[in-house]
């Protein structure tokens, strides 16, 4: 920390002073916004930070001035959550926040306009930012982390303030996205649900009217929350929204809604061109859309053991094991266009042993009891057309279409 | 999702549930762009990938095994 003499930090804190006040008076919310952006570490909070704890009565100096005094509540919680940040005193940090919030908030719902929006954003992405350090802080010490809980309530409090017919609730958005990384981060995930249906369902809402940054991070997180729970025609919908209206230049972004639209997509039975997966570095779907070109079963299962850990963090492992059944109805495929070059007249015909000794091949040691299984399966879900001769040990196709197309339509639970 | 089914204590449950794929925030001037460069992305994928061709290793390989009625290598 640097050194400050009292004079030099007696003028930066009424420099703070007076550039709030004036930011509050012209309606001025980007300046507003830069004075309360504690994460972003700028020299100028930095250094205010290191002025707040040599002065170390600043309420005096607020209360010096009428103008200052007004908003004294404020301004004494801001100080005092900058100044414990400074010293790394994280958990004072998010409590002093919390309260500079909670009283933010009951002004901003007594100004009429919507101009303070942006800044109320900063607001949000702070509180949570905060709560997230405090609670590193306590798993560290060994206490309970509740800090991102109570960041939460709060968010859901100036959700409910943006709720209404003014033209503050196109506010309601970004609020709905903090939520949503507070509750993924948290776990509670189904949290999630009593925003979406204020969101999806509450007539004031029209969410074309919301900005197209906020609707792209709101179908990200509503897409990952189809794929949980394997809706995957929504879940294409939403994250193909994201991917098509995210910002190209956004790198990071664009890979996260494709780590979890390439196993949507594969489940309908589209498949990434090889291009797509290099250019955004996910090369552990690259075996996995090997294995379903090929008909490859083992390659499947080597796939999936490689990048376990990664899949199961992210939630898609489940959803790439499935795709089995896709990769037995290509491999099937293959037996049986081999069959018709060899033997035409009885293509249509799959001895079970045939299919067992492929399946051999591939490091599946099946008897005929558990092949006819699981072609009955593949039947029952209508990947392939036909049925089994039981006496004689043979699967009979359909002459027409034996192995229909999923058609953009998953397979049937 | 985890890879550890029970959490017992709370300490742990933080480590969990952390969210690997937080999306990075954007800025509010980030709203006007070219549609142009976004179209490239979408039209990434293959959906008549299921052809019948089976010129490719695998499928030679496969019917290697087939017809030669060899025992698992």
């Amino acid at each position: 920390m640097a050194y400050v003499s009292m004079g030099e930090a007696h003028r930066r804190i009424t420099e703070y002073l007076n550039r709030f006040c004036d930011a509050v008076s012209y309606q001025d919310s980007s300046t507003l916004c830069r004075l309360l952006s504690f994460s972003s570490n700028s020299p100028p909070l930095l250094s205010l930070a290191d002025a707040l704890n040599v002065f170390q009565d600043s309420s005096s100096l607020i209360r010096q001035s009428d103008r200052f005094s007004e908003y004294g509540e404020i301004l004494a919680h801001v100080f005092r959550s900058l100044q414990s940040y400074r010293v790394g005193n994280l958990v004072e940090a998010y409590l002093a926040f919390e309260k500079f919030a909670n009283a933010f908030v009951q002004e901003f719902r007594n100004w009429e306009s919507a101009w303070a929006l942006e800044a109320l954003y900063v607001v949000c992405y702070e509180i949570r930012v905060l709560a997230e350090k405090a609670d590193k802080d306590l798993t560290s010490n060994g206490k309970s982390p509740e800090k991102l809980k109570a960041a939460g309530s709060l968010l859901m409090k100036v959700f409910g303030v943006l709720a209404g017919k003014g033209p503050k609730r196109v506010g309601a958005l970004y609020v709905t996205c903090q939520l949503f990384k507070t509750y993924f981060k948290l776990g509670t995930v189904n949290l999630c649900r009593s925003v979406i249906r204020s969101i999806e369902t509450a007539r004031i809402f029209d969410f074309e009217e919301f900005p197209r940054r906020d609707k792209v991070t709101y179908m990200y997180y509503t897409g990952r929350l189809e794929v949980f729970n394997e809706n995957f025609p929504a879940a294409d919908t939403k994250l193909s929204y994201a991917l098509q209206n995210c910002n190209p230049k956004r790198e990071r972004n664009i890979r996260m809604i494709l780590k979890y639209l390439v196993p949507v997509k594969l489940s309908l039975g589209i498949i990434p061109k090889d291009e797509l997966l290099r250019n955004y570095n996910l090369h552990e779907y690259t075996k996995i859309v090997q294995a379903l070109r090929k008909g490859d079963l083992r390659l499947l299962r080597h796939a999936l053991q490689e990048h376990e850990d990664r899949f199961l963090r992210s939630g898609v492992y489940l959803v790439l094991e499935k795709l089995e059944l896709q990769v037995y109805q290509r491999l099937m495929k293959k037996i049986y266009i081999n069959q018709k070059l060899s033997d035409p007249a009885r293509a249509h015909q799959l001895k079970l042993e045939g299919i067992a000794k492929a399946l051999r091949w591939l490091d599946m040691d099946m008897d005929l009891d558990e092949v006819e299984c699981i072609m009955t399966i593949l039947i029952y879900k209508n990947l392939v057309k036909g049925y089994l001769a039981h006496k004689s040990k043979v699967v009979v196709l359909s002459k027409q279409d034996p192995f229909p197309k999923l058609n953009g339509k998953p397979v049937s639970s | 999702m985890a890879a550890e089914p029970k959490a017992a204590v709370e300490v742990v449950k933080v480590d969990l549930f952390e969210d690997d794929d937080e999306f990075e925030e954007f800025e509010i001037s980030e709203d006007s762009l070219e549609k142009e460069e976004v179209k490239e992305v979408s039209q990434q994928w293959e959906d008549d990938w299921d052809d019948d061709d089976v010129n490719d290793d695998f499928s030679r390989q496969l019917r290697k095994e087939l017809e030669n009625g060899s025992e698992k290598k």
